[in-house]
Formats: structure tokens, C-alpha cells, sequence
């Protein structure tokens, strides 16, 4: 029994010893920086997971030349299923238990907006929200922990709703979309975009992320006689959209948003339906598409290339675009942290996301310039239209912003 | 002499197992103590069970939808109301079990394999339920403490302080979870030692014959019911406070399945091999990561050691702990 006890006070001495070890900020060691994130790389949205293992794979290239100051990034990332609740326990237990130093890129609106109170009310970073969520770049006052990155659904909307006005503002406009935040915020760019012609749009359908599918959605909007469909959905749905409308006999003009406008799964989308269906169908770009030729010399995508030759995980197609929009993100990152100074806390590399101005991302169309001040809290806000054709992506229209 | 150990030996017991509960949390790190919070909310629904199952031999499979309801009434209170988290829990438990007491009148008229099937139907459909009421309880979406009313959640910077001394919000959940599971012990083991427990055993062994003993079975079978899901409800609330976000997914019939294995493995009819039993359910998903991550095989390992369980253990955690100790209990408890 004494024994026991004794064994007991031993280890509560140990235990408190270990907590109170640690100096200077969580996560960072001379050697090393742990950060950590959440992508969905199980259930119905796992086509996103390669945002997740594209920004590995970057960091292990960074950590090949030596890392940052001569740390090496540590990024650990968790799968949530797509499910918010999970993205809560998983953020909690990177933060609790490994002692991240920020939260990096976690996948998804409605996701970060469940654990971004969190992070805020204990003074975590979460750092380049694989988001569009308007209020990431917008609400920066209130929630000072937290950035977004990429250009945000209420201006890509935007975008759809002006260029319809203006080149077919006879069209009767159908909608798809997300019932969530994401969704909205698309939802709302739309009519902002068309302004007057708000009337354009005859129906909306929305529908659950966890529904098993958008049948009956695509045949209202049919119903309706629209003859424009946006898709304001993630991937699986988006597929369906055209798969649906392909067996409804319906060919409407399609606008798909730059969630599943990835051409690896309009590729799959031709499969799903025929390839006159997804023909002319227009979206937006801002990263380069490793598939198109154009871009067959460019020097960031031989570099994509590269490092996927050398680090993917089996599995992993070098052609799926979400892992170059990973690599951006992650090179974003580690320009923050040279700039966060030698010994980076988490304030200064919040400091310093809100103070970049990055021109030779190579992952990123030409001329796309990532970035912030500490009023500007938008880092990407550039973009190019693209249309569908021949089984690949052709941009048109110069470089715009999208605010 | 063995008349005083007879009583001695039992509160000796309750004394070490108290013990333990207040130690445990030191000897792990903090977050782990949150990992255990979570193992006590399928304890206190597991004890619910075992009371309907185990005790009163009525099956339920609707177990993870009646914790939806205390989850879902504290969700709704913390984020519409702006209650104060932990003072939603008694609410919770009353709600659970009246909707308890609600499944109970139907299942007399059902039995065995029919009232399975009723009640998984039920926890089949509290999903969609929970989705077509969208104003009260966020639709797919569900309700997030953090994002609506941050400052009713405990804990919110870390540190909880309860008369004076500050403990991390980890230890304080811990403590509140497990602290209500033993106190839901104690009175579950009372229950069943006394006079409802004679009536909810005579009930399971043989209903006829529980009826011509003068026992009125809509009476105790209700109530075993809406007992089980105030059990229920307590431990859903204190899934939502843990999580501090309640959706739909949380509460799938997977869930209910859980409650039903860890009953199972803990020992049905048995009340201190439960513990067991919830940490069964809680760690072993992750082990069985641990050994193989190959898509699917996480799932069979598991698979494969609740039939080694069942087989290995027939009487669960419970029955095995009851025959290491039957020695003792004998010489104890036996008049020569």
C-alpha cells in the first residue's frame, strides 16, 4: 500500500514538473515549430484532404533546404470527418495535447467558425483559413487570432452576378447551394452582382452537406425553366448537379465555384454526364492548374512537380489541383514565419500575416499578389474567369480584383 | 469479526474507488483528462441502460437519441437562453426522461425484439427530427455554445474556479463528469437493491410470474424507462458541454449501438464492471487505430474484440470481476 502511494506522489511530482518545463511560446523548439490543422480525409468531402497533404508536402521540401531559421515546420494534420464537431475535438486536442504553435489552413467554413471563439479566447493563431467565409477576412477586429486566404464566396459571387448581368442579362438564373454560411455567402454575392437584375433568379434550391443527394433540387430548378445553373457546392454535389441534369435532359449554362471547379473533378463530372454537358461551363481560378499546358515550362509548376515527385503519399495524384493551392498556402505560411523573426511568438506571426506582401508565390497565377495590411485581412483578392472547353480550363479576361 | 469486515470490506472498496476518481486526472496530462471525461458521459448512460437492460430485461436501442434530447436541451438552453452551461443538466435529465417515460407506454405492448425494433427506429429518425425542427436546434448545421453565447460556457480560458480553487477546465470536466457518474452509481445501486429493484428483476426473469406476485408491471416498466433516460439525459448534456457543439452526426444510431456494447462488455445486471465498459467504448476505436490505420481495418479489429469479449466474458466485465472476487464474497457473506 505504501508503495503505492509513493509510486502515486512520484508521478504527480513528474507530471508537474513536465508542465512546468516549457519556455517561450507552445510549439516552438531551436529545432523545430509544430502547427497543426484539420482536413476532412474520411467521409463525403475527402476530395479536400490534398489542401491538407499539399501544404505537407511543401513544408517537407522547406525542411529539406533547412527549414525556417533553422526549424523545421512540423505540421500536423487531423481528420474531421467534415463534421464541425469533430473539427472542435481535433482543434483541442492539437492545441491541448500537442502543443501546437498555430492552427494552419483547416478545411471549411462552418468548421472554422466553430472553433475560431475557441482559438481566440485562448490566443491561438489560426492562421490562413482554408476558407472563403467572408467574415475571416472581414471580422478581423473581433477575432484577431484568426486570417483567411483565399479570395471570398460573397465577392466570387459577385463576379457571377455581374458577368451574367452583362453579357446575358435575359437568362433565367437557377441556384444550388450549401444550406450553411458558405453557401450564403455565395447566395448573397450573387444577387449583389446583379444588382437590378436580381430578378434573373427564378429558383433556389439548397440542400444539407450530409444529404445523400440533390435529385430532386436539380429537377426544381428544371421545373422552374431556369436555363443558367450555379453550383454553389462542394465537389460530391457539384458531380451530382451535372449528373442529374445530364439524365433530366436538361442543359442548362453552368457556373461552378472554384470549391469543385478543380479539373481533376470536372474530369470526373465529364465521366458522371457527357462532355457537351459540361462544356462551356465557366468558374474562377486563381492558383495553376498542374494539368494545363500552358503552364508545362512555368517554373513554380516544375517545382510543384518536383516536390510531389519526391514527397506524395501513395495515392495522391499529381494532378489534383487542391494540393498546389495547399503548396500556396503553405508558402504563405512560411514567408510569415520569416517574417514572425527569429524567435517567433504568436504574436508576431499574427503580427506578421497581417503585414505581407508576396509577389513571387509560385504556386499562384502571374501577377497575383498575396496581400494584407493590418486593415486588409483579405490575403488573396485576385482572380481570372475561366471557361470549359475541350476537357480543360481556359482563362479569359484579365486579371480583376474580387472584393 | 467476519460480520465486521462483511461491512468493512465494502466501504473499503467505495473508499478506493473514490480515491482513484480524485487521482486519476494527476497521474495522466490534462488533455487526457478530457479524453476520460468523455468515457465517464458513456458511463452515467450506460448505468441508465444497464437499469433498463440489465435490471428490467427490456431492450433499448434508442439509447444515443434520448441523450440527443439532453444534449439538444442544453444546447438550446445555453445558446437561446443564455443559461449558464452547467446548471442546464438537471433540465436535461428531466427532459430525457420524460420523453423516457413517453417510449415506455408504447413498449408494454412490445417485447423482446419487437421493442428493439421500436426503439432503434426511434434513434434512427432523431437525426432527421433534429434536422426538420431547424429554428430550435440549427438544422445540419446544429447549435455551437462557442459561436452564440461563448460566456456561458465553463472553462472558456482554461481554468474553471469552484469555491476559491482553480483547477484547468479538463480537471473541472473530468471531476463534474465522473463526480455525477458515481453519485448516478450510488443511487442507481440503491434503486436496485431495494424494493423497485426486486420488482424491475422479477420483471426480467418472468413477467407473468412478476404480475401474480402483485407487482404492476406498467407502472415499473415506465418508470425503468424514464429512470433510464434521465441517465440518458444527464449524459448527453455533459457530451454537449463537453463538446460545446451539438449537430446532427453526433448522435447517430451508432451511438446507441455503443451504449448497447458497453453495457454488454461492462456486465448487464451488474453495476461495477460499467466502468469498464465505458472505457471499453471510448478507447478502444483508437487502439484499434493504433494496430492497423489500412482503410477498414480499424473497423474489423474492433469488431473482432467485441466477439472475443462476448465470448471470452459472458457475464462482461462485471461477471468476470464477480467470479475473481467470489472467494471472498463467500467466506464474507456466507452463513455457516
Amino acid at each position: 500500500m505504501l508503495y503505492t502511494a509513493g509510486g502515486l506522489l512520484c508521478a504527480l511530482a513528474l507530471a508537474t514538473g513536465a508542465s512546468g518545463a516549457g519556455t517561450g511560446s507552445p510549439g516552438v523548439s531551436p529545432t523545430e515549430i509544430v502547427i497543426g490543422g484539420t482536413v476532412p480525409m474520411t467521409g463525403f468531402a475527402q476530395a479536400f484532404k490534398t489542401v491538407g497533404l499539399g501544404a505537407s508536402y511543401y513544408f517537407k521540401y522547406v525542411n529539406a533546404h533547412g527549414g525556417v531559421n533553422h526549424r523545421k515546420i512540423k505540421y500536423i494534420l487531423k481528420d474531421d470527418a467534415y463534421d464541425p464537431a469533430q473539427t472542435m475535438s481535433k482543434t483541442r486536442e492539437l492545441v491541448e495535447q500537442d502543443h501546437v504553435f498555430a492552427i494552419f489552413n483547416s478545411l471549411g467554413t462552418e468548421h472554422n467558425l466553430a472553433t475560431r471563439p475557441y482559438l481566440n479566447a485562448i490566443g491561438v493563431p489560426q492562421l490562413f483559413v482554408a476558407s472563403g467565409g467572408t467574415t475571416f477576412g472581414k471580422d478581423y477586429k473581433q477575432y484577431k487570432w484568426t486570417i483567411g486566404y483565399q479570395p471570398n464566396y460573397r465577392a466570387e459571387g459577385t463576379i457571377y452576378g455581374r458577368y451574367v448581368a452583362k453579357t446575358a442579362p435575359k437568362s433565367r438564373v437557377g441556384v444550388l447551394y450549401q444550406n450553411d454560411d458558405y453557401g450564403k455567402d455565395l447566395l448573397a454575392g450573387l444577387s449583389h452582382g446583379l444588382g437590378k437584375k436580381a430578378k434573373l433568379v427564378v429558383s433556389k434550391q439548397s440542400y444539407n452537406p450530409d444529404d445523400s443527394d440533390v435529385q430532386s433540387q436539380i429537377a426544381k430548378l428544371k421545373a422552374a425553366k431556369a436555363n443558367t445553373l450555379m453550383i454553389f457546392a462542394t465537389p460530391t454535389f457539384a458531380l451530382q448537379a451535372y449528373r442529374f441534369s445530364y439524365k433530366l435532359g436538361w442543359k442548362p449554362k453552368v457556373y461552378v465555384n472554384v470549391v469543385s471547379s478543380a479539373s481533376n473533378i470536372m474530369k470526373v463530372s465529364v465521366l458522371a454526364s457527357t462532355k457537351k454537358q459540361v462544356e462551356g461551363s465557366i468558374s474562377m481560378v486563381f492558383v495553376k492548374d498542374p494539368t494545363d499546358p500552358r503552364w508545362a515550362k512555368d517554373r513554380g509548376i516544375k517545382l510543384y512537380r518536383s516536390i510531389m515527385k519526391r514527397y506524395k503519399d501513395k495515392g495522391i495524384s499529381a494532378s489534383d489541383p487542391y494540393n498546389v493551392y495547399g503548396m500556396s498556402a503553405a508558402h504563405t505560411f512560411v514567408q510569415a514565419l520569416k517574417q514572425a523573426g527569429k524567435n517567433p511568438t504568436r504574436e508576431s506571426i499574427v503580427k506578421a500575416a497581417a503585414h505581407l506582401t508576396i509577389r513571387n508565390d509560385p504556386f499562384l497565377l502571374p501577377g497575383v499578389v498575396v496581400r494584407t495590411t493590418p486593415n486588409d485581412h483579405f490575403p488573396l483578392d485576385q482572380a481570372r474567369l475561366e471557361r470549359w472547353h475541350n476537357g480543360r480550363w481556359v482563362s479569359f479576361g484579365g486579371l480583376f480584383r474580387v472584393r | 469479526m467476519r460480520r465486521v469486515l462483511g461491512i468493512a470490506v465494502p466501504l473499503l472498496a467505495a473508499a478506493a474507488a473514490v480515491g482513484v476518481f480524485l487521482l486519476v486526472p494527476h497521474l495522466v496530462s490534462d488533455f487526457h483528462s478530457r479524453d476520460l471525461a468523455e468515457a465517464g458521459v458513456f458511463f452515467i448512460a450506460i448505468v441508465g441502460l444497464n437499469l433498463l437492460t440489465g435490471y428490467t430485461g427490456q431492450i433499448s436501442l434508442g439509447h444515443g437519441a434520448l441523450m440527443a434530447i439532453g444534449g439538444y436541451t442544453t444546447a438550446a438552453l445555453v445558446v437561446h437562453e443564455h443559461w449558464r452551461d452547467v446548471w442546464t443538466i438537471p433540465l436535461a435529465g428531466i427532459a430525457a426522461g420524460i420523453v423516457g417515460f413517453l417510449i415506455g407506454i408504447p413498449a408494454l405492448r412490445l417485447s423482446g425484439l419487437y421493442l428493439a425494433l421500436a426503439t432503434f427506429a426511434f434513434a434512427v429518425a432523431m437525426p432527421s427530427l433534429l434536422k426538420k425542427f431547424s429554428g430550435l436546434t440549427g438544422g445540419s448545421q446544429g447549435l455551437s455554445f462557442l459561436e452564440s453565447s461563448p460566456f456561458q460556457v465553463t472553462g472558456l480560458k482554461g481554468t474553471v474556479t469552484v469555491f476559491g480553487h482553480t483547477t484547468t477546465a479538463n480537471h473541472f470536466l473530468y471531476y463534474l463528469t465522473w463526480g455525477i457518474g458515481l453519485v448516478g452509481l450510488a443511487i442507481a445501486w440503491l434503486i436496485v437493491r431495494g424494493r423497485f429493484g426486486r420488482a424491475f428483476r422479477a420483471i426480467r426473469d418472468s413477467e407473468a410470474a412478476a404480475a401474480s406476485a402483485g407487482v404492476n408491471l406498467p407502472l415499473y416498466k415506465t418508470l425503468a424507462f424514464a429512470l433510464s433516460g434521465v441517465y440518458a439525459g444527464v449524459a448527453g448534456s455533459l457530451f454537449a458541454i463537453q463538446s460545446e457543439i451539438v449537430n446532427p452526426l453526433s448522435f447517430t444510431v451508432l451511438l446507441s449501438i455503443l451504449i448497447v456494447v458497453g453495457a454488454v462488455v461492462g456486465g448487464l445486471g451488474s453495476l461495477p464492471g460499467l466502468v469498464l465498459g465505458a472505457l471499453f467504448i471510448k478507447y478502444l476505436p483508437s487502439l484499434a487505430g493504433h494496430v492497423s490505420t489500412r482503410p477498414g481495418a480499424p473497423d474489423f479489429i474492433y469488431g473482432a474484440a467485441i466477439i472475443l469479449v462476448v465470448i471470452l466474458l459472458p457475464g462482461g466485465a462485471g461477471g468476470l470481476l464477480g467470479r475473481l472476487f467470489a472467494p471472498l464474497t463467500t467466506w464474507l457473506y456466507t452463513r455457516r
